[in-house]
C-alpha cells in the first residue's frame, strides 16, 4: 500500500479504529488497493500512522468479518479477491444514509445546492483516477 | 505464563501521600488492566511524580497501596521491578560509561537480557554506541533509558514524561519504538506526559490528576464521546481552576 494514503486524526470525534477502517474501505473501493493486494501489517501500519496497534487490530477484525480483507495464516492480510457485494436493499438503505449525512453537512455549511453536487462529481473523478470506467 | 496473569500489572487501593498537614495524592484507586495504555495526566504539581515514585517502591504510601501484579510494591519491590521497565522523568546515568558500556552492564543485572536487541534498538535511534552517557544529547539520552528500560523484555513498562523536552523527530522515534514493542509483546505500559497530541492515538485509558485527586479514569474513547472534545481540550477542560472561586 503506497505510504500516505491512509490518513487518521487522533484528535477527531470519530474513533481511531472506524476512521481506519473507512479509510481503508475507500482505498479498496477506489481500486487503489486492488483485489489481492497485500495490506500492510498491524505492527507497521501502527507504527506508520502512530497508534495503538490494537486500534488497527479491530479495524482488521471488522474488515476480515465483513469480506472486505482476508487473512492468510501465517502469511499476512490481503484485500479479497472478490470484495463481498450487499443486498440491493441495503445497498440502496446505507446510499441514502450516506447521502443524507452529505446533503446535511453541506446544509449546515450554509454551502447552495449546486455546490454541494459538483463537489459529489470531483469525489467520483477522484475515485476514477484509481479505477478505470466508471466515471464519465 | 505466571498464575497471576488475571491481575492487573499495576494498580493503586486507597493510595494516599501526605507531606505533615499537605496532601499530595488522596485516596487513589485504579487498575491498569494486563496489555493496556494507560495515559496518567495532570498539571505540574498535580501529584504525578509522587505517584510514580509510588508504583516503583521509591516511597512509602501514607495509605493505601500501590499494587504491581497484585502484590504490594513497598515490600516486595526488588522482584517485583524485576518485570518492570522504568524510564524516569530525568535520563539518569552514570555520566563516564557509553551507551554500549550502560548495555553490558545492564545486562549484567538481570537474569536474561536481550543485548543484540537492545543494539538493534540503539542503531535504530542512531544513538552512537562509544560516546560517553554525559555527551549525548537529550533525545539520545531518552533514547538510551528506553533502551536500557526495555532489554528483559517487561511486562510492564512505566514512562515519565518520556518525551520532556525532546524535538519531533525524537519524540516520533519514542513513540514508535513503544508502539513496536505493545505489537511484539502486548507490553503494558502506564506512561504520564504533556505530549497529548502524541499519546492521542496511542492511549487506551487516560487518567487525569487535580491537585492530587483521580478526577478523570476511563477509556479514552468513551471520554472523548462523552465530553465530544479532542484529548487535549478534555484535559484543558478537567483542569483548569474553577471558575469563580475564591483565592
Amino acid at each position: 500500500m503506497p505510504r500516505n494514503q491512509l490518513r487518521v486524526d487522533p484528535a477527531s470525534a470519530a474513533p481511531l479504529w472506524s476512521q481506519i477502517e473507512e479509510g481503508l474501505r475507500r482505498l479498496v473501493a477506489s481500486g487503489a488497493l486492488a483485489p489481492g493486494a497485500v495490506v500492510p501489517s498491524v505492527r507497521d501500519l501502527a507504527r506508520d500512522l502512530r497508534v495503538n496497534p490494537a486500534t488497527v487490530s479491530k479495524a482488521y477484525q471488522r474488515l476480515t468479518d465483513a469480506g472486505v480483507l482476508e487473512v492468510r495464516r501465517g502469511d499476512g492480510t490481503y484485500v479479497s479477491a472478490a470484495p463481498p457485494a450487499l443486498p440491493r436493499a441495503e445497498r440502496a438503505r446505507a446510499l441514502r444514509e450516506g447521502a443524507m449525512r452529505y446533503a446535511s453537512l453541506a446544509a449546515t455549511f450554509g454551502i447552495p445546492r449546486d455546490e454541494s453536487v459538483d463537489e459529489l462529481r470531483a469525489a467520483w473523478t477522484e475515485l476514477g483516477r484509481g479505477r478505470k470506467g466508471e466515471t464519465s | 505464563m505466571n498464575a497471576d496473569t488475571a491481575l492487573p500489572p499495576l494498580a493503586c487501593e486507597g493510595l494516599s501521600v501526605r507531606y505533615g498537614a499537605t496532601a499530595v495524592l488522596e485516596n487513589l484507586t485504579f487498575a491498569v488492566p494486563a496489555g493496556c495504555v494507560y495515559a496518567l495526566l495532570g498539571r505540574n504539581g498535580a501529584g504525578k511524580s509522587s505517584l510514580v515514585r509510588c508504583l516503583t517502591g521509591q516511597m512509602r504510601a501514607s495509605a493505601g497501596r500501590a499494587l504491581l501484579f497484585g502484590r504490594d510494591v513497598w515490600r516486595d519491590r526488588a522482584s517485583l521491578m524485576a518485570r518492570v521497565g522504568v524510564v524516569p522523568e530525568e535520563p539518569d546515568a552514570p555520566p563516564e560509561l557509553s551507551a554500549a558500556g550502560l548495555v553490558r552492564l545492564t545486562a549484567r543485572l538481570h537474569e536474561r537480557w536481550d543485548v543484540a536487541g537492545a543494539q538493534e534498538r540503539l542503531r535504530r535511534f542512531d544513538v552512537p554506541l562509544g560516546t560517553r552517557f554525559a555527551r549525548l544529547s537529550k533525545g539520545q539520552k531518552g533514547a538510551v533509558m528506553l533502551t536500557l528500560a526495555l532489554g528483559h523484555e517487561p511486562e510492564l513498562l512505566i514512562l515519565d514524561d518520556p518525551t520532556l523536552g525532546l524535538d519531533v523527530l525524537a519524540r516520533e522515534a519514542v513513540f514508535g519504538e513503544v508502539i513496536g514493542e505493545l505489537a511484539d509483546r502486548g507490553t503494558t505500559v502506564l506512561v504520564t506526559t504533556h505530549d497529548l497530541a502524541a499519546i492521542e492515538g496511542i492511549a487506551d485509558r487516560i487518567g487525569i490528576l487535580r491537585d492530587g485527586r483521580l478526577v478523570v479514569d476511563e477509556a479514552l474513547e468513551t471520554a472523548k464521546e462523552r465530553f465530544a472534545l479532542p484529548l487535549e481540550r478534555i484535559f484543558a477542560d478537567v483542569t483548569a481552576p474553577a471558575a469563580g472561586g475564591s483565592r
